[in-house]
């Protein structure tokens, strides 16, 4: 190309582009750059202009908080509760609507409503239903004779109930997308074994789930990255309590920078977090793709 | 008699689904139309009365309407999601055009160092991004609720996948007719995507319409608020949050996507296959 | 391109529709020097009420007020929010506690320098230690108000209990306990009426310092010596405000935090979660609330008989003064006009006005004596609980973080959690950033 055709060339690159990468350059990296900055900081937000350097002492500072060693932890069992929660149920939902069952569609829509509704009043929904003394779930709990349940004010309760409420609100989009893989299997594969005398539970393990294997990775993967950035329930419906059981990453980092005006230490706990993030993503998604190429 | 047992089965686990899916959803909008005595009244023990009101009023609506500016509110949210769908959709569709039809140096990492911001989650950005949109001038600015996710690598991602099954044929004779970059994305590249982009659209207009945490952080007056900020603020220091007034606020927020969903549902179900299939 | 071109069309009207308003206006025949907009943020139904900004606003033609309201739980957080942006309001109504945090911070302009003479004088001793920071004064304090304990009197009439109106009778807390166990009814997880009714501030969840401090600070004792655990548990923190450990979690505070956790888990007498409308839907005999409560009851009567007795005590009775107030932030560009439009309506016929329609206890000594109503059961309750035994908030510059961090413990003890265990933690939590600047 001579050099009228080049000027060209990129002026297009440029037109098309650069729009783009200048919006994802000012409203992304540059926070991040200034993200990295500010770890190195101790401040308030109160008074920007008083700042103060300190290196590596807010990184120092996770390492030895107990309470911030416990945000990461919770966090992490969240995510895993979730997942292992979720692909099972979902398949299990998914499989169902691919039968000859009647009322599909509405089951479908159903379990997919609360995917469109936002975290936050799904958070404001559980908030009521999970009230010891006026929520629908202990009235049904007492009415068919089961004992009620503390929910949020009970640290042993308080996480696993925010992983139902998760996992209650995520299936549906994991049904859909299984769903739309078990709809991509060839009919005469199926047709095949059941000739051949499989059960449906062999036909299962045999030839659907192996071949279902790329779309788990996805979910997986996916999941897990919604699950580790999860917050709205800590800050409408515990608190973060009690004893920080339910005291998510994000969480932690919008109490730190807001409420306790340290927002050096939640830019330094940002940075940790974005790290753990992508290490997850990575390695998830090298392990479940060696094992989907083995199926 | 296999048979019979079999639908009997399907039939408890399709109310089973049902119950734990749907119940939550008929309990807070059917408590939203009783005053708040009757709520407590009906839980113990559970019974029809629990879905149902007995003696249904609209008051709780009335209230959020007159007195906290749902209104003004549901009228923010509308304002800064189609906002966002138009942004997103146009920035991303040329850039999407711009990394698979312009062949250039780099594409691919380009394509790398966007996708990796998709892992970012928002909390951590929060106070510096609050600090610079500030720095802008666009704090408590509808505009600045939704002008930093235009640039949405999700957007990107897609449509990069559907612009890439469009065969390279259609290219090659529109320049040859002389068609230029701009001609052959307006008149080629775009009619052939439309359903993509019904998807996109729907799937920002969704994100867009329920983000919370980052329009509480940026957004001040209540005149500004999007109905997310509305409904989660029915708390003064005088009183314990009205659980039928919260109810019909989670109800008001939750209503216009549920309609758009009902409609539109094939194309956000496919669009989320797509993605999902394609991995 | 049509799209674009209407985009950035839309982007550029709302940007114009939702600028900042708070300048001079062009010159009038009334106004030569323009009619001047000052800015205020305040919280939802609270002071200054628009009778009162109307009422300035007559006898003040050259200026105007733009008012933006936020619900109360948001305030702080906007109020951190907007002293970080380049132009903040003008005026804020906060509350009293953060008044030390601000003044830290630079962000609140000092108001003595624009005092009349005898206003320093004639506010209240709780109100003024509240609002001032390092010798200057940073607002004149707008009300006053404490909490006290009411009663459903139809409830306990037939148990033939009768609660003390004066504080010298006042019951302690082992008597209240007594009087709540009694007039519960139902048992375990069919409680139709609580002993007391849950906590209504801030969600309804248990630990709210204002109400749930006392609790702990109840247990101590200002008059003894200054390093012991008594000493160190009536003040919750250091009197210079940069110390916890061994204040809030001194043995005595622990045991304070012990009584705390058995009104609900052994005594069992008040729910973990709240209720709304717990008292006047007679669902709970008895409720802490504050003065207010007085005018809620009479306005909205809830078909009982209803009465007021002073706030129980262990060791030594102490109630929390603190309420909203009215500051000018330092950035302002018009601070002689915002100060005068403070105490403008921190004083006089508006303060005047005020009380009269809310029953709110008044800062001004001058106004308290002119006053009958505070002079009269059930207000005289909250006004000698303030004059004997009144405190605010245990103050500091970074009030709000301890104020965050302890809510947190004491709910987790309401919940169960051990009360050393917590209080150590939360001591340890608060250290650091108090020691901050």
């Amino acid at each position: 190309m001579n050099t009228i055709e080049k000027i060209w060339h990129w002026a297009a690159v440029g037109c098309f582009v650069g729009p783009f990468l200048i919006m994802l350059a000012l409203f992304q990296y540059f926070p991040v750059y200034e993200m990295l900055r500010d770890s190195l900081y101790d401040f308030s937000l109160l008074n920007l202009a008083k700042r103060q350097f300190v290196g590596l002492e807010n990184y120092r500072a996770i390492i030895d908080d107990p309470d911030r060693i416990q945000a990461f932890y919770v966090t992490f069992m969240f995510a895993v509760g979730v997942v292992v929660t979720v692909i099972p149920v979902s398949f299990s939902i998914a499989l169902y609507l691919n039968g000859r069952l009647p009322m599909r569609a509405i089951v479908r829509t159903v379990v997919f409503l609360p995917v469109v509704t936002s975290v936050v009043v799904i958070a404001t929904m559980f908030t009521f239903l999970y009230d010891p003394n006026n929520g629908l779930v202990n009235s049904a709990l007492g009415t068919i004779g089961l004992t009620r349940l503390q929910f949020h004010t009970n640290k042993h309760q308080a996480l696993p109930a925010v992983i139902a409420m998760m996992v209650w609100q995520q299936t549906g989009f994991a049904t859909v997308l299984f769903l739309s893989g078990l709809q991509g299997i060839p009919k005469d594969l199926e047709d095949a074994a059941r000739v051949d005398g499989c059960s449906p539970l062999q036909r299962i393990r045999f030839i659907v789930i192996p071949l279902l294997m790329r779309t788990t990775v996805f979910v997986v993967v996916i999941m897990t990255v919604f699950s580790l950035q999860v917050f709205a329930p800590a800050l409408v419906l515990t608190g973060g309590g009690p004893e920080g059981t339910t005291n998510f990453v994000a969480y932690d980092i919008y109490q730190l920078a807001f409420y306790l005006q340290m927002p050096g230490l939640a830019s330094a706990v940002s940075v940790v977090f974005m790290a753990v993030v992508l290490a997850i993503s990575l390695i998830q998604m090298r392990v479940l793709r060696v094992k989907e190429t083995q199926a | 008699m296999k048979r019979a047992l079999q639908i009997v089965a399907g039939i408890a686990v399709l109310l089973v689904i049902l119950a734990i899916f749907f119940a939550p959803y008929a309990w807070v909008v059917a408590s939203s139309f009783k005053p708040q005595f009757a709520i407590f009244r009906d839980l113990k023990p559970i019974s029809v009365a629990t879905f149902f009101p007995n003696e249904p009023t609209i008051a709780n609506f009335v209230h959020l309407f007159e007195n906290r500016g749902i209104g003004r509110a549901l009228v923010n949210s509308a304002i800064v999601s189609s906002c966002q769908v138009i942004g997103t959709l146009a920035l991303c569709s040329m850039a999407a055009y711009g990394l698979t039809r312009i062949q250039f140096k780099g594409s691919n990492v380009v394509f790398v160092l966007v996708l990796m911001t998709f892992l970012l989650p928002i909390e951590s950005l929060m106070v510096p991004l609050y600090i610079h949109v500030t720095g802008l001038g666009l704090a408590d600015t509808l505009v600045g609720v939704f002008i930093p996710w235009i640039a949405s690598p999700f957007g990107l991602f897609m449509l990069r996948q559907a612009f890439e099954e469009i065969p390279r044929e259609l290219d090659e004779a529109a320049r040859i007719d002389g068609a230029g970059h701009y001609r052959i994305f307006w008149s080629i590249i775009l009619p052939n995507v439309k359903t993509p982009l019904a998807t996109l659209a729907l799937v920002t207009f969704l994100f867009s319409w329920n983000a919370f945490l980052w329009p509480l952080v940026i957004l001040h007056s209540p005149r500004n608020h999007v109905v997310q900020l509305a409904i989660a603020q029915s708390v003064s220091i005088a009183q314990l949050p009205n659980w039928g007034e919260t109810f019909a606020g989670a109800t008001i927020a939750t209503v216009p996507l549920i309609i758009l969903f009902l409609f539109l549902q094939r194309y956000f179900v496919r669009g989320i296959a797509l993605t999902g299939v394609k991995g | 391109m049509i799209l674009r071109l209407s985009a950035l069309a839309l982007m550029g009207t709302l940007l114009a529709s939702t600028a900042f308003a708070g300048e001079r206006g062009p010159p009038t025949a009334e106004c030569p020097q323009g009619v001047l907009t000052l800015s205020l943020l305040k919280p939802l139904n609270n002071p200054p009420q628009p009778y009162t900004v109307k009422m300035w606003e007559e006898r003040n033609k050259c200026m105007k007020l733009d008012i933006s309201e936020v619900p109360f739980a948001q305030l702080a957080d906007k109020i951190a929010v907007l002293a970080a942006s380049g132009s903040p309001p003008d005026l804020v109504q906060y509350d009293g506690p953060y008044t030390q945090s601000y003044a830290a911070a630079g962000i609140l302009l000092p108001l003595d320098q624009y005092f009349p003479p005898g206003l320093k004088e004639d506010i209240t001793r709780p109100t003024l230690e509240e609002h001032s920071f390092e010798g200057k004064i940073y607002s004149p304090g707008t009300q006053q108000t404490s909490l006290a304990l009411f009663y459903n009197a139809d409830m306990l009439a037939p148990l033939g209990i009768n609660p003390p109106h004066e504080l010298d009778k006042v019951w302690t807390w082992a008597q209240a306990i007594d009087a709540m166990k009694k007039c519960q009814k139902g048992e375990g997880d069919n409680v139709s009426v609580w002993g007391l009714a849950p906590s209504r501030f801030g969600a309804g969840t248990p630990g709210f310092v204002y109400r749930d401090l006392l609790f702990v600070r109840s247990h101590g004792d200002p008059k003894a010596p200054e390093d012991s655990g008594l000493y160190k548990a009536y003040w919750g923190l250091s009197r210079d405000g940069r110390t916890a450990t061994g204040w809030i979690n001194s043995p005595e505070s622990i045991e304070g935090a012990q009584f705390f956790s058995s009104m609900f888990n052994v005594h069992k007498i008040t729910p973990k979660a709240g209720i709304p409308n717990a008292f006047q839907d007679r669902k709970a005999c008895f409720t802490i609330d504050v003065s207010y409560f007085v005018s809620g009851l009479t306005n909205n009567n809830p078909g009982f008989k209803w009465g007021v007795t002073p706030l129980p005590y262990v060791r030594s009775p102490v109630v929390h003064t603190g309420s909203l107030t009215i500051g000018v932030f330092a950035k302002s560009k018009h601070p002689a006009e915002a100060a005068k439009f403070a105490i403008d309506v921190s004083t006089g016929e508006y303060a005047e006005e005020y009380i009269r329609r809310s029953r709110g206890i008044p800062v001004l000594k001058s106004l308290a004596a002119k006053l009958d109503e505070f002079k009269q059961y059930p207000l005289n309750i909250f006004v000698e609980q303030i004059d004997r035994y009144g405190h605010p908030r245990p103050p500091s510059p970074n009030f709000a973080q301890y104020d965050k961090i302890v809510t947190d413990a004491l709910r987790d003890i309401a919940y169960g959690s051990d009360p050393k265990t917590r209080l150590d933690q939360a001591a340890r939590q608060a250290q650091p950033i108090l020691r901050r600047n």
